[in-house]
């Protein structure tokens, strides 16, 4: 339908163009379009993103201090790198944030990939309760993370009355967020809820990727349905849950509004993961030239995850 | 049609099977829902209600915390409050059943209409920026594309708090700082990636038989982008516009790291709703009710685009 | 992909068989994923304190091999 009105709305402007005005402005080659077209996008990366980059990896090997510019900024070499690099405290934040990444993307990819997979049994209403469960998705991680400090209440609190109600528990008996074994899981299970559903869209389109004849060839062949999800189900969803895994991976080793809206690294430094040292180092104790050596190794693991994410992406492109 | 046949039954599931998928997902989902569901019942309990145990479903309804999220109060002696004369509204007497009278507006409104500029400038800038990109890097052949568009979907990966430190700097010395403009500018950069490599997708299915068709009409190319192209590319760009919207809208970090008066955006400011001895939960959940209803119509709107959204338009379906 | 290309590698030298862009890519994933996996584990320091080189070499190397032929 939108071919036909197309097409007739080109012959209808063919008539209306005068040739010669059309040629005349035909000035501009297919080449100088398309670095016209590109052109303004990369000076905006390369003004927002390449040049601050290029200015943090300056600052790294400085003992600049944004709250101090006066102070001439001295050249360190990699000192910082190498106190990062040997400091056990950031070590141990690296742990944490380890924890919060494996227990999330490990929750996340079995309760996303088993949603899909019921859902692709297509029951009646699959598509309303589909876009129910994608919605937690879409909200802001900052604005919903604080309100779920309100349902970890120990007095008042939806979610601490619910487990004591499951578990025979008194409610006030425990602190989601104030408990130092509890509160990596507060923000393991607020993270699971948000973002189960990203894991379970993908999921799904893997699935849906899956032709029914290899099923059908499976059943002639009297393959078990137990045996069938193992050997086609899933090695062929595999890249999707691959992409999904290595993106949720990514945003949660760079997790930051969540977690500071909820614990704000706290008790302590159990829930220290990296962008909130990070935010630490850089916002409140100044130190710039550190928290940008910081950044860097950050920033290199993310670079480099990035690589092997945008692979993922292409393999499941060609499918 | 194809379910008609015989050989495609062996593999469509039995009516039991249905059914218990069925229950299981909508057992999630309820169960998924219940703190969005505890967000709204709370936008509209008394502070008392609010803070109950245990916990009440059933309650009276009461628009204070929306009073106490549009208004700032102040305590006043019960002598004082009789001498003013007849409440002015519904807010006012709210408050002076309380011992407090109004004193004023609150931040929110600023704070909402800040969030609205920068998401919709942002939005507008990075949807046009990357209208064009992708174009190009749809249609002709750009020296190093593939590195190119890698560059452009690597500023995205980024870690906000790493591109902060050096934007703060960046942003002082030029004199953006806490600005509406340096907020757009910064959302735009990274909302450009996702624009490019979602626009990419989309105006690679249009047919390039369509602008040659009307090239060899005497258009030029740059008029077949125009009136050929970007017609076709309608749905895609809306898609793509509202993408880049609840991105720009949800924002967090960068919003409270940059940002501390005038340009500051509803995310930051909710979770600092403070009323007296702690933190004003119907006033919060008022504030977060509101912000959050625009995502949600917008994700129903959405749904048919959103895995082309999450996954830079690589999976479409 | 592999399976058409047993034929013709059996011809070909060992260098052409192991610099080719499949393995190469194959191995500079490895070595990310490696350098990832040694900035979080709670075991070493050693390792943490190599971590960042690890993967600098591993995203160089795989930035110049997805360069090469396929």
């Amino acid at each position: 339908m939108n071919e036909l009105s197309a097409s007739s709305r080109i012959t209808y402007r063919a008539v209306m163009v005068r040739p010669g005005v059309a040629r005349r402005i035909r000035g501009l080659s297919d080449r100088t379009l398309a670095w016209l077209f590109i052109t303004p996008t990369i000076v905006l990366l390369l003004a927002i993103n390449i040049f601050p980059l290029l200015w943090t990896i300056y600052l790294s090997f400085t003992n600049y201090r944004a709250n101090r510019a006066n102070v001439p900024t001295i050249w360190l070499g990699a000192d910082w790198y190498q106190s990062i690099l040997t400091d056990p405290d950031i070590w141990a934040a690296m742990q944490v944030t380890a924890h919060f990444v494996i227990w999330t993307v490990v929750i996340e990819t079995v309760l996303g990939f088993g949603l899909a997979y019921l859902i692709d049994k297509k029951f009646r209403g699959h598509g309303m309760w589909t876009t129910i469960i994608l919605l937690p998705m879409m909200l802001s991680p900052a604005v919903v993370g604080n309100f779920w400090t309100f349902l970890y209440q120990p007095q008042i609190g939806l979610f601490n009355y619910v487990v004591a109600f499951f578990t025979g528990r008194a409610a006030s008996s425990f602190q989601m967020l104030g408990d130092v074994t509890l509160s990596p899981w507060a923000i393991v299970i607020v993270d699971a809820w948000m973002w189960t559903p990203y894991v379970m869209l993908i999921c799904l389109a893997g699935l849906r990727s899956i032709p029914d004849y290899i099923y059908e060839a499976a059943e002639v062949d009297r393959a078990s349905k137990w045996r069938q999800f193992w050997s086609i189900t899933l090695p062929m969803a595999l890249p999707f849950i691959m992409l999904a895994v290595l993106f949720r991976g990514i945003e949660n080793f760079k997790m930051f509004d969540m977690v500071n809206l909820l614990t704000g690294g706290g008790p302590g430094s159990t829930t220290e993961v990296a962008s909130i040292t990070l935010k630490r180092a850089a916002f409140e104790s100044w130190r710039t030239g550190y928290s940008s050596a910081f950044a860097i190794i950050l920033f290199v693991t993310v670079f480099g995850l990035a690589n092997i994410y945008v692979k993922a992406l292409n393999k499941v492109k060609s499918r | 049609m194809t379910s008609a046949t015989t050989a495609h039954s062996v593999v469509e599931p039995s009516a039991t099977t249905r059914r218990f998928a069925g229950s299981l997902v909508v057992l999630y989902a309820i169960i998924t829902m219940i703190p969005l569901v505890w967000i709204m019942l709370t936008a509209f309990k008394s502070p008392d209600d609010a803070i109950s145990y245990p916990p009440k479903v059933m309650f009276k309804p009461s628009l204070e915390g929306f009073c106490n999220l549009f208004t700032t109060r102040s305590r006043q002696t019960p002598e004082f409050i009789r001498s003013l004369g007849p409440p002015q509204g519904l807010c006012d007497s709210i408050a002076r059943s309380r011992n407090m009278v109004v004193a004023g507006p609150s931040n929110y409104v600023p704070r909402f209409v800040n969030s609205l500029i920068i998401a919709f400038g942002s939005t507008v800038l990075a949807v046009a920026l990357g209208t064009l990109s992708a174009y190009g890097f749809s249609r002709f052949r750009v020296p190093l594309k593939d590195d190119l568009l890698f560059f452009i979907l690597s500023t995205r990966m980024m870690p906000p708090i790493a591109v902060a430190i050096p934007i703060y700097l960046m942003y002082r010395t030029i004199g953006l700082s806490d600005t509406r403009l340096g907020m757009i500018l910064l959302y735009t950069s990274v909302n450009v990636s996702l624009a490019v490599w979602l626009l990419k997708g989309f105006i690679d299915e249009i047919p390039r038989e369509y602008e040659e068709a009307a090239m060899i009409d005497g258009y030029t190319r740059f008029q077949a982008f125009v009136k050929v192209v970007l017609p076709q590319a309608t749905t895609g760009i809306a898609a793509t516009a509202i993408f880049c919207l609840i991105f720009a809208w949800n924002e967090y970090a960068f919003a409270v790291l940059l940002t501390s008066g005038n340009a500051q955006t509803a995310p930051p400011f909710i979770p600092i709703i403070i009323g007296e001895g702690g933190q004003d939960w119907p006033a919060v959940a008022a504030g977060t009710t509101l912000f959050l209803v625009p995502i949600v119509v917008f994700t129903v709107l959405l749904r048919k685009h959103l895995l082309r959204g999450i996954t830079f338009g690589a999976v479409r379906k | 992909m592999s399976v058409n290309a047993t034929p013709s590698i059996v011809r070909r030298g060992l260098a052409d068989r192991v610099l080719r862009r499949g393995p190469l890519e194959a191995a500079a994933t490895t070595i990310i994923a490696a350098g990832v996996v040694m900035l979080m584990q709670p075991f070493s320091l050693t390792l943490y304190s190599w971590s960042l080189a690890t993967t600098l070499f591993g995203t160089v190397m795989f930035t110049i091999v997805s360069k090469v032929r396929e």
